[in-house]
């Protein structure tokens, strides 16, 4: 990275119109933006209309955790461990942002969280978690469930 | 990851396209913010949703979707494909590991079984030993279903002939690793395999029963430029593997376990003419000093098993550390015969500076071993020693003072006591874990006291009588999986067996297990955790 780029500010817009101002080195921990600031169309407002105010503010605060040297190897856990604590609207909202930004080491994280709802459940159970509607015919689950029975845990 | 173009399974009402980077947006409960237009339909529809309960997994693509079942094991996601169509769909396409209970009777699921898991590259077909197995007309048309495989494992697959091995290999020439276990073909099936699979870099092979003292030799094959890694075992007739062995330039790893006959002019012709190994694991085969001098020609060395060899000793062991000086690994078990002893330590003290870690199994060695490897290998993090009639306090203490890098120590079955344990209060400035077990001298009260004294120590203490092992088996790995490990009581007993106990090995079955030893277990599962870590080779 050479010097004149070390304190670029980068410009992001919410799909709720909210401005953010980041420093480079915290927006590109998001591969996207990264690839956006290399290819150099950074230099004006990145707007971002899947993603909206709340959520960006989040993924954003998360990247400045991380690019933050004063924060020690505990903080940081605590940190990443109380940033999950969310209701499931904004973890999917959270989920797809930090998808389509790229950054993965949140990424990572909440798409374990969301296997931890998984496991160790039956259909039945994710089923009611996540709202989702049974769509097999009886004949069709039990076709399923042969076919399981075949493959090991 | 990143920008995706999304194809959902469940079309909803909200199916909007058109927003630049091709994501969908819905109002409801995701963080997809609608038009303005829209914003008093979307409160509407919100509170709809809440009622109604709209699925809350509709909204992320596939690849997301994907990506989750990745964090979860088969059988989690067993349960996920019977959740919904969408589900079932996802999970199958992006699935790339598959194990199957390759009885007979899997032949009519077959082909809906390809369907659904288009995109397996990883597969095993286990068989257990009461039922009949797949046939080579299974194998065929799994390998015409996968023929992208890259992997794939055989265990019990009795009915598997050579021509059905061969038939696969025609269809499956993309495969990197195959390791095959209690199935009945040979040496054409390897040969087939060897020809065909061009790609292939792994190559394990376990109680082929087809490759008798009749096979034809195997190798060198297509594959020879190509293979890095070697295992056989329990093999009657290993020897016929010579040409690939000697023929594989790229070979960087060899393990010879429990397989029958001699091998030292297999290791010689190593020595001769295919240098570039950097790992060899040699235990219960039939190895002299000649073979270990052989072997020395091998000069990038780095990581060397000698376990339960007695025709090894000191001198073989100096000849391999004059000349491999970047020996990192070192294990030996010296199964109680004493060939193997202070002698052999010094010289790897003295020729081996790349010592990381040392694992001494049913060896006596004393200080004048153990104190110029404290002293000279700077950079040993790994110490474990097991069943030593002279490891007692004063060794430990040597260990405490000089191992400046040691981060991990097991002792075990040694006559230690309380005086050696409290020695590592003061030394070991990097020591984090500390094991002892069954060594009658160590009372749990200097263990408390220790931890107390080196607040992040880890120290177990472990005084039972007799351990199941099969816990650590299943971390070892592949090469270890399988095996049943007996109560280490048969251990101890095992010191009956020295000088003449060579032909009595012999003359068992292949099915003799005892003598796994725990301590090597561990050291395994520390090992391969820190390769983990420190991205070593």
């Amino acid at each position: 990275m050479s010097s004149s780029k070390s304190n670029k500010i980068v410009k992001l817009e919410s799909s709720d119109n909210k401005t953010f101002e980041v420093e480079e080195a915290v927006a590109v921990q998001s591969e996207t933006l990264k690839n956006m600031v290399d290819d150099g169309c950074a230099n004006d407002t990145i707007p971002l209309p899947n993603v909206n105010g709340k959520i960006l503010e989040m993924v954003l605060g998360w990247c400045k955790k991380h690019v933050d040297e004063t924060v020690t190897g505990d903080e940081l856990n605590k940190y990443e461990a109380d940033f999950l604590d969310l209701d499931q609207a904004d973890l999917y909202g959270l989920l797809m942002a930090a998808n389509f930004l790229n950054v993965k080491g949140l990424l990572d994280r909440v798409l374990q969280r969301v296997a931890d709802m998984i496991k160790g459940k039956k259909p039945e159970e994710i089923r009611r978690i996540f709202n989702i509607k049974n769509d097999f015919t009886p004949e069709e689950e039990e076709e399923i469930r042969l076919e399981n029975a075949w493959a090991f845990d | 990851m990143g920008q995706s173009s999304s194809a959902f399974g469940a079309p909803t009402e909200f199916n909007r396209p058109s927003n630049r980077f091709n994501f969908r947006t819905s109002a409801i409960v995701s963080a997809f913010e609608p038009n303005e237009e829209v914003v008093d339909a979307a409160e509407a529809e919100f509170l709809e949703s809440v009622v109604v309960g709209r699925d809350c997994t509709a909204d992320l693509p596939d690849e997301c979707l994907a990506s989750i079942f990745h964090f979860l094991g088969s059988g989690d996601r067993k349960q996920c494909s019977l959740v919904c169509q969408r589900w079932l769909r996802v999970d199958g396409q992006n699935r790339h590991r598959l194990s199957l209970k390759a009885q007979a009777e899997i032949l009519s699921f077959l082909p809906s079984l390809f369907i659904r898991f288009d995109s397996v590259t990883k597969l095993a077909l286990r068989c257990d030993r009461k039922s009949i197995s797949i046939n080579d007309d299974a194998l065929e048309l799994i390998s015409i279903q996968c023929r992208s495989l890259t992997r794939l494992k055989l265990r019990g697959c009795r009915e598997l002939t050579d021509e059905g091995v061969a038939e696969f290999a025609k269809n499956c020439k993309g495969l990197k690793k195959l390791s095959a276990g209690s199935c009945m073909f040979g040496a054409r099936a390897m040969n087939a395999i060897l020809d065909h699979c061009t790609a292939l870099e792994e190559l394990s092979v376990k109680r082929l029963r087809g490759l008798n003292d009749a096979a034809e030799p195997i190798g060198p094959g297509a594959a020879a430029s190509s293979l890095k890694s070697i295992c056989l075992k329990e093999l009657i007739n290993g020897q016929c593997f010579g040409p690939l062995i000697i023929g594989s330039k790229k070979l960087r790893s060899l393990k010879l376990i429990r397989c029958l006959g001699e091998w030292d002019k297999v290791l010689d012709m190593l020595g001769n003419f295919n240098t570039g190994l950097i790992e060899i694991h040699l235990e219960r085969v039939q190895v002299s000093d000649v073979g270990l001098c052989a072997i020395s020609n091998c000069s990038n060395m780095e990581i060397l098993h000698i376990l339960k060899i007695p025709e090894c000793t000191n001198f073989g062991l100096t000849c391999v550390a004059d000349r491999c000086k970047l020996l990192r690994k070192l294990h030996i078990d010296g199964w109680r015969t004493n060939r193997i002893g202070d002698e052999g330590l010094m010289a790897i003290a003295k020729q081996c500076p790349n010592l990381q870690e040392l694992c001494l199994i049913g060896m006596n060695p004393t200080s004048l071993g153990l104190a110029p490897i404290a002293s000279n290998c700077v950079k040993l993090e790994r110490l474990a020693v097991c069943g030593s009639a002279t490891i007692g306090d004063t060794e430990i203490a040597c260990i405490a003072t000089k191992c400046v890098a040691l981060k991990k120590l097991c002792i075990k079955g040694c006559p230690i006591s309380d005086a050696g344990v409290e020695t590592l209060a003061w030394g070991c400035p990097n020591l984090v874990k500390v094991k002892v077990k069954k060594c009658r001298g160590v009372s749990s009260e200097i263990v408390e006291w220790l931890r107390e004294r080196r607040g992040s120590l880890v120290v177990i203490l472990d005084a039972c009588e007799s351990e199941p092992l099969d816990g650590s088996g299943s971390e070892i790995g592949v090469h270890e999986s399988g095996i049943e490990f007996p109560p280490i009581g048969n251990q101890v007993a095992d010191a009956s067996s020295s000088g003449n106990g060579r032909l009595a090995m012999f003359r068992t079955k292949l099915g003799f297990f005892a003598g796994r030893n725990f301590v090597a277990c561990t050291f395994r599962r520390w090992s391969n955790n820190d390769d983990s870590f420190s991205g070593d080779l």
